[in-house]
């Protein structure tokens, strides 16, 4: 051992020592039990939604006491629950639960709906399950007076869209997704569903790529919790279907949009076949963006039979 | 002092408003919502002749019409919305009446446009919608008073949004009230617009001297039993004469009554300072020596025939779909029809042009049309699926309809009643002309009609209609992100026209397979037949 190798070997000790130190100012779960990146729930809807959540930590690692919390479901589709088009409205009621627990102020289940608005809610089943909690929580928001012009400064198409001005007074959105198919852009997941949040979705088709635009949008609509609803999914025909229902079981919850997102497409089959998340563009295109990782099998994934 | 009579006006306008609003609010009641318009004499005659029908539906006006051979024109004096109306708007324009109105000669063009109808409607042509009272009342709330308020309401909305969330008002945060747009605003803002401006001649100068159910029901009362009666207390002030609003008492001596023009509003009966008027069975009465001014029976012909005339030149027109369907007809090229809309022919005789449906519809897809079919279409309801969609659960437009032009439709037969067929323009479309990720068409269809496919050289998938599957709806074309028209276009062709059967029966036999229900898979195994076609839309290989 020269000078030099000593050094070194000094060096690399001392570099050793602070990170084993600097670990007992960090807190304390993060050494104790690491939390996943993914969690992934097999149980009846609210049970497994609940557990989901719980492995990251619980609904109050990101529901503060007196947060305004924005749930966005699939509620667009005027179709009843086991057509898959549509969130399960007993996922959605156990989020709802979970952040009124947590000590919200203010919950809004939100979105934008494409058919009669009165029609999607009560099909959806999705008001029903709520009013029990309270009857001004679900609403479908179609009017522009709802929205307001926002800039996206890290978009890269789309650089300017209308978003829901609740949303943006929100502290806290959740995204709530069913695990379906969809024509266009292969599947629609928690980022595709941030579509039912901005007014004017024509120009993301036309003036614009979709999957470039979907991408663009998630960069200011950043769900801080992803919970995919995979207990039913939609996995032909989508969006809308009637298509072919796989019943899964399945609830994914993440703090990351695209790897939630990611690990939906990478479990479930689709038209009958095994896909990676790369083969969905706006997964990708996220994923080389920095606003998440779709490259699952490096990710921690936690796992749960209830 | 609020009279007898203006109570019951104003009780008979809310409640005519009333009805108006459940049917705007789509809310079916047992009271019929077209229950004034069913009660206009002139619009249901004419219905019935230009039609050659006859159902319960006309039973009210006949009803109207066996009153007022007892009691008068008591119709126009207390339920008329229009009357009402006019009698509201007076107020504006009272003080600017310069001389005291006359029963001047020109009260009997209403009996001109009474017999214009009537020779109109012999050779089956329908023009009440220019003249019946309840047609254009029904237009002037439901198409222009109702999207005014609507949209002045959702101003107020807004201006209060901040107020609100301030209180945290949540059911003022998240009220959304639907703003109808309406076309041929214009014509009913100038047309009511000229009737209000009227006032300054006199008062209900439109029922004095157009009103074809005024005339009308004028045959009917004539002498009918209670009517004014004057006693031997009259001292000729002349008091009566001036307060009535139809100048229905004569100048030369108050003791004399029109009858046919008197609307029983009983406003002279209050005036007279000596209780000399009295309406009742009356036994004796003073007759007007002088010939009044009548209308003689060749004005009536003439009247007739000129109505004949005009509709004679409709039926040549162009766009005349008269006779058998076939070559040679110019068929209204984008014009949709609501659903259960009867055979043009048959629908332009039967529709009043009341706007009650176009009111009435939830998306606003329903507009009253200009020319498009013709001069004889005018008004009639036409759908603009750009601006929305037809509902096929929605069944409003033939719950509404006073005479049964759009026919009232079970659910199913609803979901069948076919009223064109969806058509791609591949040059305008993203996915088959630049290849851009799109297929709102599919997502949006209710049928399943608009399906993707996958076409060499194009890697996104495109849209294809299955027109057996396509009632056409217009979803798609509603919610095509092309600007402007539409890529995907709904066009008249494949719409079932039917004045009576099923129309399930007559789509079945014709090959359709209309269903916003259509059967799915529900299941864990990923094996199975129903994987589609064999590539997975918009994944990447």
């Amino acid at each position: 051992m020269n000078r030099r190798e000593f050094l070194r070997y000094q060096a690399k000790g001392v570099l050793w020592m602070i990170a084993g130190g600097s670990g007992i100012l960090l807190p304390k779960r993060l050494i104790a039990a690491p939390v996943p990146d993914i969690a992934v729930v097999k149980g009846a809807p609210a049970a497994a939604t609940r557990a989901a959540v719980d492995l990251l930590g619980g609904m109050k690692q990101f529901v503060k006491p007196g947060d305004r919390v924005v749930i966005k479901p699939n509620m667009s589709f005027p179709t009843p629950p086991e057509r898959a088009s549509n969130t399960h409205p007993e996922v959605v009621r156990e989020l709802v639960i979970m952040c009124k627990e947590a000590g919200a102020s203010k919950i809004l289940v939100l979105d934008h709906t494409l058919a009669r608005k009165e029609l999607c809610l009560e099909r959806s089943g999705i008001r029903k399950a709520c009013n029990p909690i309270s009857k001004k929580m679900v609403f479908a928001l179609n009017d522009d007076r709802f929205f307001k012009a926002t800039d996206i400064p890290e978009g890269k198409s789309m650089t300017s869209t209308d978003i829901m001005k609740e949303v943006l007074k929100s502290n806290v959105l959740i995204a709530a997704p069913v695990a379906k198919s969809h024509s266009a852009t292969g599947v629609s997941l928690s980022m595709k569903g941030m579509m039912g949040l901005n007014y004017d979705r024509r120009v993301m088709h036309g003036k614009y790529d979709l999957h470039t635009s979907i991408v663009d949008l998630c960069t200011i609509l950043k769900a801080d919790l992803t919970v995919i609803d995979g207990t039913r999914v939609l996995s032909t025909n989508g969006p809308g279907g009637p298509g072919k229902v796989l019943k899964r079981d399945t609830v994914i919850a993440s703090t990351d949009m695209v790897a939630a997102d990611a690990y939906a497409v990478y479990i479930f089959e689709w038209y009958g076949k095994r896909f990676k998340p790369r083969q969905v563009r706006h997964i990708r295109e996220a994923h080389k963006r920095g606003l998440g990782r779709m490259d699952v099998e490096n990710l921690n994934v936690k796992t749960i039979d209830l | 002092m609020i009279t007898f009579w203006r109570t019951i006006q104003i009780i008979s306008l809310i409640l005519f408003l009333t009805l108006l609003a459940l049917a705007v609010s789509s809310v079916i009641t047992p009271t019929p919502l077209d229950l004034f318009l069913l009660l206009d004499p002139a619009l249901m005659a004419f219905t019935v002749i230009s039609a050659r029908i006859f159902s319960v539906a006309f039973i009210p006006a006949l009803l109207v019409l066996i009153v007022t051979l007892f009691f008068g024109r008591i119709f126009c004096g207390y339920i008329c919305p229009m009357g009402t109306t006019l009698d509201g708007t007076d107020k504006l324009f009272a003080a600017s009446r310069k001389k005291q109105p006359e029963a001047g000669k020109l009260r009997l063009l209403k009996y001109i446009i009474l017999f214009f109808l009537l020779g109109a409607s012999i050779l089956g042509v329908s023009f009440v919608f220019v003249a019946a009272p309840l047609s254009l009342i029904t237009r002037f709330y439901g198409l222009l008073v109702h999207p005014v308020l609507a949209f002045l309401s959702n101003e107020i909305l807004s201006f209060i949004h901040p107020l609100a969330e301030w209180l945290d008002m949540d059911t003022v945060i998240f009220m959304q009230i639907a703003t109808p747009r309406f076309a041929t605003q214009l014509f009913i803002l100038a047309f009511f617009g000229a009737l209000f401006v009227s006032a300054i001649v006199s008062p209900r100068f439109w029922c004095r001297n157009f009103c074809p159910s005024g005339a009308l029901m004028a045959f009917f009362s004539k002498k009918p039993l209670i009517r004014r009666g004057v006693s031997d207390d009259c001292t000729d002030c002349g008091r009566c004469t001036n307060s009535c609003p139809m100048s229905a008492i004569m100048t030369e001596d108050p003791r004399v009554t029109l009858h046919e023009e008197c609307i029983v509003c009983r406003t002279c009966e209050n005036t007279c300072p000596e209780n000399a008027i009295l309406f009742d069975r009356v036994r004796k009465e003073q007759v007007f020596e002088k010939k009044r001014f009548s209308f003689t029976r060749r004005q009536f012909i003439y009247s007739g025939l000129f109505g004949a005339a005009t509709a004679t030149v409709g039926l040549t027109g162009l766009n005349s779909l008269y006779g058998k369907p076939g070559p040679g007809q110019v068929a209204p090229q984008g014009l949709i029809r609501p659903p259960g809309a009867l055979p043009e022919m048959d629908f332009l005789a039967q529709c009043s042009r009341c706007g009650e449906c176009m009111a009435a519809c939830p998306t606003n897809t329903l507009q009253p049309i200009w020319l498009d079919a013709g001069f004889m279409g005018l008004f009639s309801p036409g759908l603009n699926l750009r601006r929305s969609y037809c509902s096929p659960e929605c069944r409003m437009c033939g719950e509404v309809c006073p005479t049964d032009a759009i026919r009232s439709l079970s659910k199913n037969e609803r979901i069948w009643a076919k009223i064109g067929t969806a058509v791609i323009f591949r040059r305008k479309c993203l996915a088959w002309e630049q290849q851009k990720s799109c297929m709102v068409c599919d997502e949006v269809c209710p049928y399943k009609a608009v399906e993707f496919r996958k076409e060499p050289g194009i890697p996104v998938p495109v849209p294809q209609v299955h027109e057996e599957k396509c009632a056409g709806c217009g979803y798609c074309e509603h919610f095509c992100p092309v600007q402007n028209q539409s890529a995907i276009v709904i066009t008249p062709m494949g719409a079932l026209r039917m004045s009576e059967g099923s129309y399930i029966a007559q789509g079945k036999s014709q090959g359709l397979n209309l269903s916003i229900n259509p059967k799915f898979e529900y299941g864990s195994k990923p094996e199975g037949k129903d994987w589609g076609k064999g590539f997975a839309p918009g994944f990447e290989d």
